[in-house]
């Protein structure tokens, strides 16, 4: 057998003459039209690149200006310096971020993913009414689970505060978790799991060797959109928040009164900067572990 | 399963522990910027206490948060009309005179104006101050410096005034001779008339959050509003460009104090940081941050090194603002008529 195959060659069974009058051939096939230079699809192309991408744009050349204004003074890195090394306060509000985005994705991404197996897994009465449920937090006017949150809270007397912000983050992360990981598990062959337990595999095991291993690309996906909800969410925040747990967003919308300063503009740049390396390298990540399941 | 969820709690658990529970440490609930920096970190090293500050944009902001329910705030600034409310409210702790021996500094001008108050029972005073109007000197010569700037016709569109109704409400009634807490229907009627008839026209629009970057862009030319937003948008060279006064007419005014809500957790570090901000050398450095006059702490002038952007002269004709109480939907039902109708 190590005599290799003999290479075979691509060959067409009737060699067509290069012209043949009267001949029908088929018009090529032309599902789009020609993209003509100004064509309307092309001007609304650039119109919503413009208007997405000119704000962050400004943003980030007037972080370089040397003045405070919108008068364009001269390049300076001084927005830079004072971000990094006199904005202790802007820090913190970032660190309250950071921590409620991470605890409160992880502790969602855990629920919601085993709710959506649950979900998927069993058949039960109350079944139905759960996932009309979960989908509540995610239809509501944010204001109005702001306000009940906080009305809650007071009431049960769970003082606010960074817990405060954190259940109420997992608990409108938790719909958006539950509806990625459900749309991965339609796909997910059950068969699967019935070979599992055919060989010998207990609930768990099926659980944490195959189907878990298989959902993974959704589990981190969900994850990712969480860390994002949360830690751009001001509403819910803003009501929820107690003593010493100032967050960005909330940081930045009390600067109105005097002024948004150009720190702002740097670090707009700096969080750009930081969320696409993190998204370059977590596409990597990602397609490893699609190779891999 | 068991694992996870014994993780889960362990981890609850942590959170919750973790919460404010520490020693020393003095929650501020503030404006944004209105406490210096340097000056928190100075209170830190001195009396080694941490300061967490929480920021809020607006009294009403502030005051919906404390009215539902939230706890652990050591020290608030609210405005005059706030205070009040708050007091009315039975939400403030009282000031413990004794441990705050600066209070003799505070000006008995400002404790005279300051009439829901007059003996800082339960508030002291922060920083007085009022809004004024901000000429482009050299786009603009020949103006009156008073509210009647607004009805120049030859700066038409390329003015602003605030968006806020006490605000432009009373510099009218100021300007006609009357109180800025007026709640009388013919004086109202007649400052509707003076802004609809004769300011209305020539400003390009009521706004209280770009007015300070269109002016800095020379996009307005005149602008009604806070000195220290206006130049804080200008860099120090161009500051002689601008024209910056409080109308002689008199109009209204802020006063915002420092108040120890009911629920909180360190009075003690609340009374300490009264007394250090009030601290004529260390006042005079808030003073010098934003150029402000010395309008409530009177031993502080002589520690600054910066000129104010107006005196405490010239507020002699303003007015507190005062709470309105039910008498506020006069003023909302006016602004509206003002605002919103061509």
């Amino acid at each position: 057998m190590s005599k290799k195959r003999p290479k075979l060659k691509p060959t067409t069974l009737v060699e067509l003459p290069k012209e043949t009058v009267g001949v029908y051939r088929p018009p090529r096939q032309q599902v789009f039209r020609d993209h003509r230079r100004f064509g309307f699809s092309n001007i609304v192309l650039v119109l919503v690149i413009l208007f997405l991408f000119m704000p962050l744009f400004v943003v980030i050349t007037y972080s370089f200006n040397a003045s405070k204004g919108m008068r364009w003074t001269g390049f300076s890195l001084q927005w830079y310096y004072k971000l990094f090394f006199e904005s202790r306060q802007l820090w913190r509000a970032f660190l309250n971020s950071f921590i409620i985005a991470i605890t409160s994705s992880v502790v969602a991404t855990i629920l919601g993913s085993l709710a959506a197996i649950g979900i998927k897994w069993y058949r039960f009465k109350s079944r139905s009414y759960i996932q009309v449920i979960s989908f509540l937090p995610m239809v509501l006017p944010e204001v109005i689970i702001g306000i009940s949150m906080l009305i809650f809270f007071s009431a049960v007397k769970i003082p606010l505060g960074m817990f405060s912000i954190f259940v109420a983050h997992t608990t409108f992360n938790l719909p958006f978790v539950l509806l990625l990981v459900s749309a991965r598990l339609d796909e997910f062959d059950f068969s699967i799991i019935e070979a599992a337990r055919d060989l010998g595999a207990t609930e768990r095991q099926s659980l944490t060797k195959v189907v878990i291993p298989s959902i993974a690309p959704a589990l981190l996906s969900s994850m990712l959109m969480a860390i994002t909800m949360s830690l751009e969410d001001f509403v819910i925040t803003f009501f929820v928040a107690g003593p010493g747990s100032t967050t960005l967003p909330l940081y930045v919308y009390s600067m109105i009164r005097y002024g948004v300063s150009p720190v702002v503009n740097a670090l707009s740049l700096v969080l750009v900067l930081g969320i696409m390396v993190i998204a370059l390298t977590f596409r990597r990540f990602l397609k490893t572990i699609a190779a891999s399941s | 399963m068991r694992k996870l969820s014994l993780l889960l709690l362990v981890g609850i658990t942590f959170l919750l522990t973790s919460c404010p529970k520490e020693e020393k440490v003095l929650h501020l609930y503030n404006w944004t910027y209105y406490t210096p920096e340097a000056l928190i970190e100075q209170f830190e090293e001195t009396y080694g206490i941490k300061v967490v500050i929480d920021y809020f944009a607006s009294n009403e902001d502030m005051f919906a948060k404390l009215k539902a329910g939230a706890k652990g705030y050591d020290l608030v600034f609210p405005s005059q009309d706030y205070v009040e409310i708050m007091i009315h409210e039975k939400m403030v702790l009282p000031i413990d005179h004794e441990k705050i021996p600066n209070l003799t500094y505070i000006s008995p001008l400002v404790l005279e104006k300051a009439t829901y108050d007059p003996t800082m029972e339960w508030s002291v005073p922060y920083y007085m101050g009022a809004a004024g109007i901000a000429v482009n000197r050299k786009r603009v010569s020949d103006y009156p410096r008073d509210w009647s700037i607004f009805s120049t016709k030859k700066l038409a569109n390329r003015m602003s005034m605030l968006d806020d109704l006490r605000e432009v409400i009373g510099d009218a009634l100021a300007y006609l001779g009357y109180s800025v807490n007026s709640v009388d229907k013919k004086e109202l009627e007649e400052a509707k008339r003076l802004i609809n008839q004769e300011w209305k026209p020539n400003l390009v629009k009521f706004d209280a959050e770009g007015f300070a970057k269109a002016f800095a862009s020379g996009e307005f030319l005149v602008v009604q509003g806070y000195a220290e937003a206006i130049y804080e948008e200008l860099d120090t060279e161009l500051w002689e460009n601008v024209d910056f006064f409080l109308p002689p007419s008199g109009g209204p005014m802020y006063l915002d104090s420092m108040v120890i809500p009911k629920g909180a957790n360190n009075t003690e570090a609340a009374h300490l940081f009264i007394n250090f901000i009030h601290t004529p050398e260390v006042y005079a450095q808030f003073l010098d941050r934003f150029h402000f006059p010395s309008s409530v702490n009177t031993a502080a002038a002589p520690y600054m090194t910066t000129e104010p952007f107006y005196h405490v002269e010239d507020l002699e004709n303003y007015e507190l603002k005062r709470d309105l109480g039910e008498n506020l939907t006069l003023y909302n039902t006016l602004w509206e008529t003002i605002r919103y109708n061509e």
